[in-house]
């Protein structure tokens, strides 16, 4: 039989027990195999349907959670344009609300952002947060206003979701709200809103340098959180020195340092 | 720097979060503000120099999540290094709380490894250098993307993420807040992987040809779960006992059934990430082998098995090919009996075979080189483990770091979607996607049950 991986291969048994005079030891008690999966939660009938069947499942009031969670499963890779109303259709089951996202979020047709966007208003609590997660993970810019006035929101479940999703769907008009939630926004969704702009300071890089440094700049400031602010030193030190006039340690003064003929400790000979 | 936390008891917990309100209760990780910022000794005052996220003196903080049997191999290694204090443990549940609490306080001789019920306390620690997550897999991917926010270097399990997009998340997080990361995959520090992959790279087998590495197992879609559910049990656990809504984590919902915590969950695909069972070991070996390791290959197509309509079971190879034309195999079966996870690499003056059984077999020509030491097993997981205190104090990549773990999850989870859909696919490792394969590139990733997310991309992927 073979081993499994992470085990430590073991060596041969020791001599046996009670060829030594001692007691065998107890046998240990085997597990018993796990349970069988029942028909009615076999999801591989379902699994090689073909598109049209699936959808036809998800909309069809008759089928089961289970059918209609594995429908949207599948259509996560195979569902088309037609496959996106029903799905959406699902977002407020608080069951199959996480599997119509799965089923969403890949699907590149800019009709999922529609309804996306559509659902935002109408969902509440942890179903809208899903929503929310979605949208940035697709970076639906068209999103941004929403989700804007989202970030205010005074459940932090719901603020920090939406400054995650901005930060990912970055751009200058992302940079522009999460700067302005970091001057507004208080634990616990700072901290969040801090992880945003960094990531939004990173897309910023390659179209627009300058405004990346000046956002990179701000994050490193001592009122951010310390992984935040050391990432965005180490981006600004990889860039380049620190400019002219920004504070540095002054030249050492003592015997040491008037002694010093090297230039070692800043003195210029 | 003393933790004012006092140890948690099970009817403590539901107090504390009640306290804690909506800020404990959320699904993300608060930084703090103190972790990580630069301090230094006063004159008179004692205790280890901070700078950035670690201790430069031999006194490494370290903390736990989800800590059971192989984790409790890990720990094992920790505590006995001298330079770790081991003084916290998360788990959703209980019993595993306690079990690591029992060892750690007994090998401290002290009552002081307190205990968390979410993960998001003990990333909150201001004091905790590093963490030991050996969650089960589905977790692995989310708490290293947490910790790496957190600022905390981590040793963490394999398979380090469950989807090629959580892969590169992970690794792009890793990069970004520069914390130190080690995956499990031990076998990198384990003599005779060393020394097989030594021939390879020296150029002793001449011109690569193929590094083949062992999978072992059927693909897991196609075991016997699948997709399927089991049925619910009668009674939903007590969530201070055991919190089925964060043991879930970010997979899909599913009825409540005792049975996944405690055996059988990876014959379900929400669960496992399949062929990365063992392919997070011998595919980080071949990749190892070939200079490959920061790469993928760029075709794979499937060879052989039985097709069920999810997927590849039976005997099976993914021939891959990297764009310099070495070639990557994947296979199931036809091992010499070298042990698990093994390992072969053939070049075009000479073969070199290895597994977990620590024996070496060579071509004829390369048998003068094979050293005494062959043929004893030996566990690596303290080398691995010492290899990653020491990158945690030189802040240094170590052998399994986030790069090469990611280049060798996306290899492997690539060759899985290749058996997924039983046909040739074909990867472009600069673009992160399959070329003009829409249903192959939608199953690059998985997406997360709300409340969870990845903050992960700042550019398309």
């Amino acid at each position: 039989m073979r081993q499994t991986p992470g085990q430590t291969p073991q060596p041969p048994a020791a001599p046996a027990a009670a060829a030594q005079g001692q007691p065998p030891a107890a046998a240990k008690p085997q597990r018993p195999p796990a349970p069988s999966v029942p028909p009615e939660f076999d999801a591989l009938p379902i699994w090689t349907m073909e598109p049209a069947k699936l959808i036809a499942m998800v909309k069809d009031p008759k089928s089961t959670v289970f059918q209609k969670a594995i429908a949207c499963k599948k259509l996560a890779f195979t569902g088309g344009k037609d496959a996106v109303q029903p799905m959406a259709a699902l977002l407020d089951h608080p069951q199959l609300s996480c599997y119509a996202r799965f089923g969403l979020e890949p699907n590149p047709d800019p009709m999922v952002d529609d309804v996306l966007r559509a659902a935002l208003g109408k969902l509440t609590g942890k179903l809208q947060v899903g929503v929310i997660n979605t949208i940035g993970v697709r970076k639906d810019a068209k999103a941004m206003p929403a989700l804007a006035k989202l970030i205010n929101s005074s459940d932090p479940e719901i603020a920090g979701a939406a400054a995650a999703s901005i930060g990912q769907i970055g751009g200058l008009q992302a940079a522009k709200v999460l700067q302005g939630a970091l001057g507004s926004t208080n634990p616990p969704v700072f901290p969040v809103v801090a992880r945003a702009s960094l990531l939004c300071a990173e897309g910023l890089m390659a179209a627009n340098k300058a405004r990346a440094i000046e956002f990179y700049t701000q994050l490193s400031g001592a009122s951010m959180p310390g992984p935040v602010r050391l990432a965005a030193l180490r981006v600004l030190n990889a860039e380049s020195p620190a400019p002219p006039g920004a504070k540095a340690y002054p030249p050492p003064t003592g015997e040491a340092a008037e002694n010093d003929r090297s230039g070692f400790l800043g003195r210029r000979q | 720097m003393a933790e004012e936390k006092q140890p948690v008891t099970r009817r403590g917990f539901g107090k504390a979060i009640a306290q804690a309100g909506a800020a404990a209760a959320a699904p993300v990780v608060l930084a703090s503000n103190a972790a990580g910022q630069i301090a230094s000794p006063g004159a008179g005052q004692s205790g280890p120099v901070l700078v950035g996220n670690y201790a430069m003196v031999d006194n490494i903080r370290i903390g736990g999540i989800g800590i059971r049997g192989r984790g409790m191999a890990d720990l094992r290694m920790l505590l006995g290094d001298e330079r770790v204090r081991f003084v916290g443990i998360a788990d959703v549940r209980e019993s595993a709380r306690e079990m690591v609490k029992s060892a750690v306080d007994k090998h401290y001789g002290t009552n002081d490894c307190v205990m968390y019920r979410d993960p998001s306390e003990i990333l909150a620690r201001k004091d905790i250098d590093a963490l030991l997550i050996a969650t089960s897999d589905r977790w692995h991917g989310p708490m290293a993307m947490w910790a790496a926010q957190s600022g905390k270097d981590m040793f963490i399990e394999k398979p380090g993420a469950m989807s090629i997009t959580e892969s590169y998340a992970m690794a792009d997080n890793v990069k970004r807040y520069g914390v130190v990361y080690q995956s499990g995959a031990q076998r990198l520090n384990q003599f005779a992987f060393e020394f097989a992959v030594g021939l390879a790279r020296s150029g002793k087998l001449g011109r690569l040809l193929t590094v083949h590495a062992d999978t072992a197992i059927g693909l897991g879609s196609v075991d016997r779960g699948g997709h399927g559910w089991w049925p619910a049990d009668a009674e939903p656990p007590d969530p201070l006992v055991f919190d089925w809504d964060k043991w879930l984590g970010p997979c899909l919902w599913r009825p409540f059934n005792t049975q996944y915590a405690d055996r059988g969950r990876g014959e379900f695909w929400d669960f496992h990430a399949g062929l990365l069972e063992w392919a997070s070991h011998t595919v980080a070996t071949a990749q190892w082998a070939a200079g490959m390791e920061n790469t993928q290959p760029v075709e794979y197509e499937p060879e052989g098995g039985e097709f069920r309509g999810d997927g590849l079971i039976g005997r099976y190879n993914i021939n891959c090919r990297y764009a310099n034309g070495v070639r990557l195999v994947l296979r199931n079966h036809s091992w010499s009996l070298l042990g698990s996870c093994s390992n072969r690499f053939e070049g075009t003056e000479g073969w070199v075979e290895t597994g977990d059984s620590g024996r070496i077999e060579v071509s004829d020509n390369l048998k003068s080189l094979v050293p005494r030491r062959t043929g004893k097993r030996f566990d690596p997981t303290y080398a691995h483990i010492q290899e990653f205190l020491n990158c945690v104090r030189s802040r240094r990549p170590p052998r399994a770091n986030a790069e090469v773990t990611c280049a060798t999850h996306v290899t492997s989870h690539a060759a899985w979607i290749c058996a997924q859909l039983n046909r040739k696919v074909t990867w472009d490792p600069a673009k992160r996607m399959f070329i003009n394969d829409e249903e192959a590139n939608r199953m690059r990733s998985r997406a997360f049950r709300e409340p969870w997310r990845m903050e992960a991309f700042a550019t398309n992927m």
